[in-house]
């Protein structure tokens, strides 16, 4: 019980750290949304191409993408803030108490996490306020907030494990660009259907496109466990990479003590 | 009761090495209950690395020590549990407030809920920030950061506190401030503090025994009044001017006691015989044609111990206008 409350009470720190800083939480929230406006504005015609799936509008088109790329960039701060804890001397406070060391990485991912979920839904809130039909209902947001939560804790663990490794917050920053590219050359944004040649194929073999393409079939033909478990399969799979990851930085870290 | 007989903090030869650089080379160390022992030394004698030896926070590269009864590499999570730790390079996270920043303390000790917040309000109370409570730490002035690092240190109750250079870069006020809130801490609760310093002043007050360590080594040991006693006489400095000759001065103080190192343009002497030699040496100057800016007699103080022990000043040393500080 004292483990998890100490997990609990990390995590509450970490969502602290992210939502207190104007810097972090700005463009973590804002930048997908604006980037959700303009490709709606922009490729809206583009449903109306034969092969496009059935939808409403390209906004119900891309809004599971939405959510994960907002996932992505809530979890590149708990990395960016993990490093700030070693640069500040925060993260020796942590070592000095006594606390499992795990609490440190398990506390930073579970804010993270958190963080994906409620920005998954508040991005459901506000589309929704623009017309946006959700084909599952309810379930079907919460089922796309849960898988956001698993990617943000995966790749929270990645930019933890990288913030452990280099002690440097502007590493962090600077590396996870890679991240968003690695979600552009998927079906995040256009139909695996539609795309020709290397990309397609490259798209196809991006665990990423079947993740969001899980998640976009509850948004736009309505509720599939099979299809979701292909979706939470890809993002939990992110999830286990990313925790063992981060899971041997940390003893490698505490490697370099003795 | 697992102190070891009385001796909560207990090292013996302790070292440790980044690679080939020894930065602790056998420390041997006692620090009795309910004292509070001073750590001297300059910048990069070793201070630090010991605290974070005895703090479990690095593993000793040879010997051993062991802190409230416990192995600090065996035992290291008993230790953590019966410890305080203000680390000098250990930030406050600054989005949180105090409130928050002592409840998040009590839950990684292990507190239940309703008694570290009673613990935490008390705590605000005694290092007088009830009021900045709910303020974030960001907008905390240094000597409020350090007050609240001295509560955070202290919400689990421990045996023995470590401060580390606790009142470095804070103001005289706020520095007299913290050093009474220590010193209550350690009438009152009779906690064993473990202070280090690079401020001699700040050993000699507060501390009932102080070890002076240089280059890794403790070099003097004992209560501040036996360590200057070692040193015995005061000192006698005579200033001089630009175009004095420092030489006739030295030689006209040599038979008053053992030449003493000092800045340029200064000599001085461990005067034989104390304050009555004074006029005495004024009028050896005056015989062999010394020119005098100014002159001072010292009583001993742990920079002389120190230099006594090192034959060099502890930089970093000075600490003015404390006096008038602790008045305030």
């Amino acid at each position: 019980m004292t483990a998890l409350t100490q997990y609990a009470a990390l995590g509450r720190r970490a969502v602290i750290n992210t939502i207190r800083r104007p810097t972090a939480v700005v463009p973590s929230l804002l930048f997908p949304l604006l980037f959700l406006a303009l490709s709606s504005a922009a490729f809206d015609r583009t449903t109306t191409i034969p092969g496009f799936p059935p939808v409403e509008s390209f906004l119900q088109f891309v809004v599971a993408t939405t959510v994960i790329q907002g996932a992505l960039f809530g979890a590149v701060a708990a990395g960016a803030d993990m490093a700030t804890d070693i640069e500040d001397g925060f993260f020796e406070r942590l070592l000095a108490s006594p606390a499992p060391r795990g609490s440190i990485l398990v506390g930073r991912v579970t804010g993270a996490a958190a963080l994906g979920f409620f920005q998954g839904i508040l991005y459901f809130a506000i589309t929704i306020l623009f017309g946006l039909t959700v084909e599952g209902g309810v379930v079907a947001v919460l089922l796309v907030a849960v898988t956001a939560a698993t990617v943000a804790a995966g790749i929270g663990s990645i930019a933890v494990a990288f913030a452990l490794r280099t002690g440097s917050a502007e590493a962090v920053q600077g590396a996870f660009p890679m991240l968003f590219a690695g979600l552009f050359v998927s079906s995040a944004f256009f139909p695996r259907d539609l795309m020709s040649g290397w990309f397609k194929t490259v798209a196809t073999f991006n665990p990423m496109s079947h993740m969001i393409e899980g998640l976009r079939h509850q948004v736009i033909a309505g509720l599939s466990a099979s299809r979701f478990l292909v979706a939470l399969a890809v993002a939990g799979g992110i999830f286990l990479v990313g925790f063992t990851m981060a899971g041997r930085a940390l003893a490698g870290r505490l490697a370099e003590r003795a | 009761m697992t102190q070891s007989e009385g001796r909560p903090i207990v090292a013996e030869a302790l070292v440790r090495r980044f690679g080939s650089i020894e930065a602790v080379r056998g420390i041997d160390l006692e620090v009795r209950s309910g004292e509070i022992f001073g750590f001297l030394g300059p910048n990069g004698a070793g201070k630090s690395t010991t605290v974070r030896m005895l703090t479990t926070l690095l593993k000793p590269t040879a010997g051993r020590a062991r802190v409230a009864g416990y192995d600090v590499v065996a035992d290291a999570d008993a230790v953590r549990r019966s410890i305080g730790v203000a680390l000098q390079d250990a930030a406050i996270d600054p989005l949180m407030t105090g409130r928050e920043l002592l409840r998040l303390q009590a839950v990684l000790h292990g507190i239940p809920k309703e008694e570290g917040r009673h613990r935490g309000e008390r705590l605000l109370e005694t290092v007088g920030l009830t009021a900045a409570a709910d303020r974030r730490v960001g907008t905390y002035s240094g000597g409020m950061r350090r007050r609240l690092d001295l509560a955070l240190s202290l919400i689990h109750e421990p045996q023995v506190l470590f401060l580390d250079e606790p009142t470095t870069g804070l103001d005289p006020t706020s520095r007299a401030a913290l050093w009474n809130e220590v010193r209550t801490l350690n009438r009152e609760g009779g906690t064993t503090v473990f202070l280090t310093t690079q401020y001699m002043e700040e050993a000699d007050r507060l501390a009932g025994r102080i070890a002076i360590i240089d280059d890794g080594r403790i070099v003097a040991e004992g209560t501040p009044a036996e360590l200057k006693a070692r040193v015995g006489e005061p000192a006698l400095r005579v200033a001089l001017p630009a175009d004095a000759d420092a030489l006739a001065a030295e030689a006209a103080l040599l038979q008053f006691g053992e030449p003493i190192p000092d800045a340029p343009g200064h000599v001085a002497v461990r005067l034989a015989g104390g304050a009555s030699r004074v006029a005495a040496v004024a009028r050896a100057l005056e015989e062999a044609g010394v020119e005098v800016a100014g002159l001072e007699l010292r009583t001993p103080n742990l920079d002389d111990v120190f230099l006594q022990a090192t034959g060099h000043r502890l930089e970093g040393a000075e600490n003015p206008s404390l006096e008038d500080a602790e008045a305030k």
